[in-house]
């Protein structure tokens, strides 16, 4: 643009500029400008389109309040949508995009909308897109969400990353504007541990943008000493670009610091920083928002909040007009029109909708007291405005001072309520404050700067006397209090055309009135009804405003009326901040298994259980199909001897004088007269008698023994068992420690495993059948003086063993069977073939131990003790666990053999349909079983136990199969035991 | 009859990382035994730990080192401790119920955590990027031990100096820890 804004003066740094694109147009702005800063000083007023009208907007505010300047940020795949102009630091290179219209910004084709807004008032969509019910999901819905939303998502991974972090102090003061910078002062002077946290990229807040004077100096001047005595502070840590953006329990704050968002790139380091901070005490020095006033046609470019164009004068050097007007209901608004003249900017009118003399003289300015604007012309940019008096102002740029609202969001984020203050006309914080938090300054309605600044000041040395510390010495700040006087005005009611409330959300006087009419009468359903105080701006400018129109048309009071829940964030945080690094492989830590790269290297195909890879089969070359890979290392093992790392499974360390009895109270089935030496399979019970977890319990000493647990139950059952020990039974002498990490374990299981094992165990140990039977146990060394365990258990249903080594040995162990067990045609067998292997065995497992199904059920009901005192029995009792028609665990198998059988699939007597009511059981786990060439399965079935030959129906809706089984045993494979035992 | 050898491996293959201000490594070779005390035991139990390594059985969160320097004991819960040394043999349970005798209960633990140790002037601003803990001196001094969650994962974190931590997780997720906490390093150097 040919014509700039720039003044002179300005915290900007014009030795540094920079240039940036808005639509593709090149322009220039300085080091220390925001993106609307820049824009206004190259005179661009048109920046966006508003939500449901796509009326023309510009720059409103100069704050993370704004409504309307928000725009595409970027380009590809870093491309940020809503980004809000009035934040976004420029730097050089920055391209933004305006977003929400179709054709260009300044003649958008949605733009038809605002002509037909008479339709598209508040519940137009609840009123108008009811019938016919079938256009609702294909017809009404694509439409509507075609013309909803404002900018657009890349649809691309976002290339940036993003962290969480931790910090911890004694005092978190939330905003470094005047009173944040006196408390933060004397805090840190007195050795508090103080974190100074400020949204903007140059803390100071309105002292920036101000011409007020502390100790002698420009307020700016004082805010950047202020900073530089803080910075050499050791005990204080000044976080800028940093929002605190909730309030939560125990002190504990949210907060988000955006590190590289002011840089063209990020160099590799995360772009956001989500904080949680630790305090002991906050000071909320949040500041204040100001607001608009409802009258006609009040939303076009060029009409902003007075307080923003103060700001973009004396704080970027811009003036937001050529020919700037004023209006406003309180004193502050006059100081807009005093400091823009004091720049040599022309003000064409200030407007006071309060009666009296001016407050000021303002040169060459029509002044209308007791003055009400009820329209204004211009569509792509203010051009007049038009009085009740019929005055008509021809005016580039509108200063609206509302008056301010303290930013009371943080106070309420614990369902605090703020309370209304009618000599500053505005919400102020109730008592009921987040546990910890004090408010000081504007935010707490202390308006003026010399008493925000003794506010501050005041209200830290109070935490500093809760904390145990003392203050040092008072900091005597001289500065005065600016006249502030306010006589609330809302509405404009002769107002020509539509008085916008809500600019974000494009909600009219009008729509807040109809809302009412139509029974919205709660301040919650005036903004569900209406959308007010939605979206990415929450309403900052516009709550107070609504809730006064909604108390006139109601006739009640503002305090009456109340405000809506303020809830986290108080500004937006993008989804990805939240995330951190939890996003692909990071997303969560992956355990691996001692002999994890020894898999890798046979080419094994993982899968994923819980936070485990575990080897699921080991692939060799021309076997094309998963079942190929599947059928060999069952049959190999069946018929020789496998190796399976089964480290996953839990371990518990169990020791102490009481430990046998602690099992024999956490086991369903009797362990106190386990022997040394001896492994037995216990069943553990919920108090409420279903099955909670199952496994084998070693005793390797009279005082020591050793749990295994399902993998999936690990953590559960240790973190039962401590429930047990800590808070049930505390006299008892156990003492339980995981050992799941500590011992690589292997099963080696197959009629050759003993001869395998013998190649490797020390020479003293004897291994026969008769030195170690079944469900023997055993610490020895092995392969020359290397500590292991050894316990002769299956899972498998063949002679077997498990061997457990120290971790550290794992993977070598793995690589020393295979070597060990090559004369035998050993064969490394993953999760898979145990799936398949234990099925053939009818042995329950995680899909059997569903939390749903008891020892009867499993069929071993007579493993429960009713002669001793377990957790479980009692009320493993009940009658409605011991019905004669309860399911059984039984075995399936289908009729036609060459049918494959699905788990999830229900049983239906033959005859009867697959409804609900016809329900017996359900089929739990299934497996194609190599030993008997054909599907088999295990399930749970209405007296099971009872109807052995029985052919069924297992019906499956879902996949449109229906199969005839037979029942069977659930011991498909050695059901004497022969096997195992020899 | 044995003709077979088992070869040790390290959790992380002895990792170690300089960055401009804080080098990461991986401690091996150490032994690490749980010690739990009877119920009514305790006198005895401190009794046998004074006499063989001259230290206290030390508070929850806090340590003790040995009189030789060479073991500290980790008060990591009530009736609970870890003796943590150097060693390179499998045998460090041994070597501690040696010592001590029947007056406790003992647990290996050496293989059942990888041991990063983190030092360096940025060590602690790394750590802020995943350690929940307060790690300034006055909260947690030398010596301070305790237990948290990084990046899901369960973490002992023992102080041994100003700007050094040693860092403790599962071995099965040594891998994932040594990431993240590398990760939180580049992410502030």
């Amino acid at each position: 643009m040919s014509t700039s804004n720039r003044l002179n003066d300005g915290l900007i740094d014009r030795s540094r500029p920079m240039s940036f694109s808005f639509n593709g147009k090149i322009m220039g702005g300085f080091e220390g400008d925001t993106l609307a800063s820049a824009l206004l000083a190259n005179d661009v007023k048109l920046v966006a389109r508003s939500f449901k009208y796509h009326r023309p907007r510009g720059v409103f505010s100069a704050g993370s309040e704004e409504p309307n300047a928000l725009v595409e940020l970027r380009t590809g795949a870093h491309q940020e949508p809503n980004t809000r102009a009035t934040v976004a630091e420029l730097f050089d290179g920055l391209e933004a995009t305006s977003q929400n219209h179709r054709g260009s910004l300044k003649y958008d084709l949605m733009a038809v909308n605002d002509w037909l807004s008479p339709f598209l008032s508040a519940g137009f969509y609840y009123k108008t897109f009811m019938w016919p019910k079938a256009f609702w999901e294909k017809l009404y819905e694509p439409a509507i969400r075609a013309s909803a939303g404002l900018g657009r998502l890349s649809m691309e991974v976002d290339p940036d990353t993003y962290d969480h972090g931790f910090l911890h102090c004694d005092i978190l003061i939330i905003g470094a504007g005047p009173a944040g910078l006196a408390a933060a002062l004397t805090a840190g002077q007195a050795g508090a541990r103080v974190i100074l946290a400020d949204e903007d990229f140059r803390p100071g807040g309105r002292l920036n943008s101000e011409t007020l004077e502390i100790n002698g100096a420009p307020g700016h001047v004082w805010a950047e000493q202020a900073l530089s005595e803080l910075n050499a502070l050791e005990n204080v840590r000044v976080l800028t670009r940093t929002s605190v953006y909730g309030a939560f329990d125990h002190g504990i704050y949210g907060a988000l610091e955006r590190k590289t968002d002011h840089l063209a790139d990020s160099s590799g380091k995360p772009r956001q920083v989500l904080w949680r901070i630790y305090s002991k005490a906050g000071i909320l020095t949040a500041g204040a928002t100001e607001r608009s006033i409802a009258f006609g046609n009040n939303d076009r470019p060029g009409i902003m909040l007075s307080g923003a164009v103060r700001a973009y004068a004396n704080r970027y050097g811009v003036a937001a007009g050529k020919r700037i007007s004023i209006v406003t209901n309180n004193d502050d608004g006059w100081r807009t029109a005093i400091d823009l003249t004091a720049k040599d900017v022309e003000i064409a009118a200030v407007i006071d909708t309060r009666e009296g003399s001016p407050k000021a003289v303002i040169p060459g300015a029509s002044i209308v007291m007791g003055g009400r604007i009820v329209d204004t012309r211009g569509r792509h940019g203010l051009t007049s405005i038009a009085l009740s008096n019929g005055q008509n102002i021809p005016t580039d740029c509108l200063a609206v001072a509302g008056g301010w609202s303290p930013n009371v969001h943080l106070t309420c984020h614990q369902r605090g309520r703020p309370v209304w203050r009618d000599d500053i006309a505005a919400f102020v914080p109730g008592e009921d404050l987040p546990v910890g938090m004090r408010v000081a300054g504007a935010a707490n309605g202390t308006m003026t700067l010399a008493a925000a600044l003794r506010d501050g000041e005041d209200k830290a040395i109070t935490v500093l006397g809760d904390l145990g510390f003392s203050a040092t010495s008072p900091l005597d700040l001289v500065a005065q209090d600016e006249p502030s006087d306010i006589e609330a005005f809302w509405h404009v009611k002769e107002s020509m055309g539509r008085c916008f409330v809500d600019l974000q959300n494009d909600v009219t006087s009008k729509d807040v009135s109809q809302s009412h009419l139509e029974g919205f009468r709660s301040v919650e359903h005036l903004k569900r009804y209406t959308t007010l105080g939605m979206a990415t701006d929450q309403g900052k400018t516009s709550n107070v405003l609504g809730l006064a129109l909604m108390a006139a048309t109601s006739g009640k009071s503002i305090e009456e009326t109340g405000t809506t829940v303020f809830r986290p964030p108080y500004s937006p945080v993008p989804i990805g901040a939240f995330a951190g690094r939890s996003r692909g492989e990071d997303f969560r830590p992956v355990r691996h298994t001692p002999s994890h790269s020894w898999a890798k290297d046979q080419g094994a195909i993982f899968v994923e259980t819980g936070m485990w890879l575990r080897a699921q089969w080991f692939p060799k070359p021309g076997e094309s199909h998963w079942r190929e890979s599947v059928d060999r290392e069952v049959t190999q093992t069946r018929n020789s001897v496998g190796v399976c790392d089964v480290t996953t499974l839990g371990k518990i360390d169990i020791q102490g004088r009481d430990a046998a009895d602690f099992l024999n109270k956490v086991y369903a089935n009797g362990f106190a007269k386990l022997p040394v030496g001896k492994v037995r399979y216990g069943l553990m019970l919920r108090e409420d008698g279903i099955v909670m977890d199952d496994g084998t319990t070693a005793r390797l000493g009279e005082n020591h023994f050793v749990m295994t647990t399902t993998t999936a139950n690990a953590v559960s059952v240790f973190r039962h068992m401590e429930f047990c020990r800590q808070c049930l039974w505390p006299d008892v002498d156990v003492h339980l420690i995981s050992a799941t990490e500590q011992w690589a374990q292997f099963a080696v299981a197959g009629p050759k495993s003993r001869a395998l094992l013998e190649k490797i165990v020390d020479a003293d140990f004897d291994l026969s059948n008769e030195a170690f039977p079944f469900m023997g146990c055993a610490e020895l060394t092995i392969c020359g003086g290397t500590p292991a365990r050894l316990f002769r258990i299956s899972f498998s249903g063949e002679l077997a063993y498990e061997i457990a080594v120290p971790t550290r040995y794992g993977n070598s162990l793995a690589e020393v069977l295979m070597q060990a067990g090559k004369e035998f045609d050993v064969v490394p067998y993953g999760v898979e073939a145990l799936g398949v292997m234990r099925v053939e065995k009818g042995h329950a497992a995680g899909n059997e131990l569903n939390g749903q199904t008891s020892a009867l059920n499993l069929g071993m009901g007579r493993m429960v003790s009713k002669k001793k005192d377990c957790i479980g029995n009692t009320l493993s009792e009940r009658d409605g666990m011991n019905r004669d028609d309860a399911v059984r665990l039984v075995g399936f198998r289908p009729v036609d053999r060459s049918a494959q059988l699905k788990a999830g699939a229900h049983f239906v007597s033959r005859g009867k349909s697959a409804i609900t009511e016809n329900d017996e059981g359900w089929m739990s786990s299934v497996a194609y079983s190599p030993s008997l060439g054909h599907s088999i399965g295990l399930g749970f079935i209405k007296r099971g136990h009872e109807r052995m030959g029985e052919i069924v129906v297992a019906a499956d809706p879902l996949r449109d199969a229906e199969t005839d089984v037979e029942i069977v045993s659930a011991h498909f494979i050695d059901p004497e035991g022969e096997r195992l035992r020899g | 009859m044995a003709k077979f050898t088992l070869q040790s491996r390290s959790a992380l293959e002895r990792y170690i990382m300089s960055f401009d201000g804080v080098t990461l490594k991986e401690v091996a070779d150490f032994g690490l035994v749980s010690i739990a005390a009877p119920i009514g035991g305790e006198k005895k139990l401190i009794q046998a730990v004074k006499k063989s390594y001259g230290c206290d059985l030390p508070a929850v969160g806090s340590s003790d080192v040995s009189k030789n320097s060479e073991l500290r004991m980790l008060g990591l819960q009530p009736g609970q401790w870890f003796a943590f040394f150097p060693h390179a043999g499998d045998d460090a349970l041994s070597s501690v119920s040696e010592k001590l005798g029947m007056g406790g209960y003992y647990t290996d633990q050496s293989d059942s955590w990888a041991v990063l140790e983190i030092s360096g002037e940025r060590a602690r601003e790394a750590l802020e990027r995943i350690c929940p803990l307060d790690l300034h001196p006055t909260a947690f001094p030398k010596g301070a031990v305790s237990r948290t969650v990084m990046e899901h994962l369960g973490v002992i974190n023992l102080r041994t100096g100003e700007d050094t931590f040693t860092l403790m997780s599962a071995r099965s997720s040594a891998q994932s820890f040594l990431h993240a906490v590398e990760t939180s390093i580049r992410n502030v150097i």
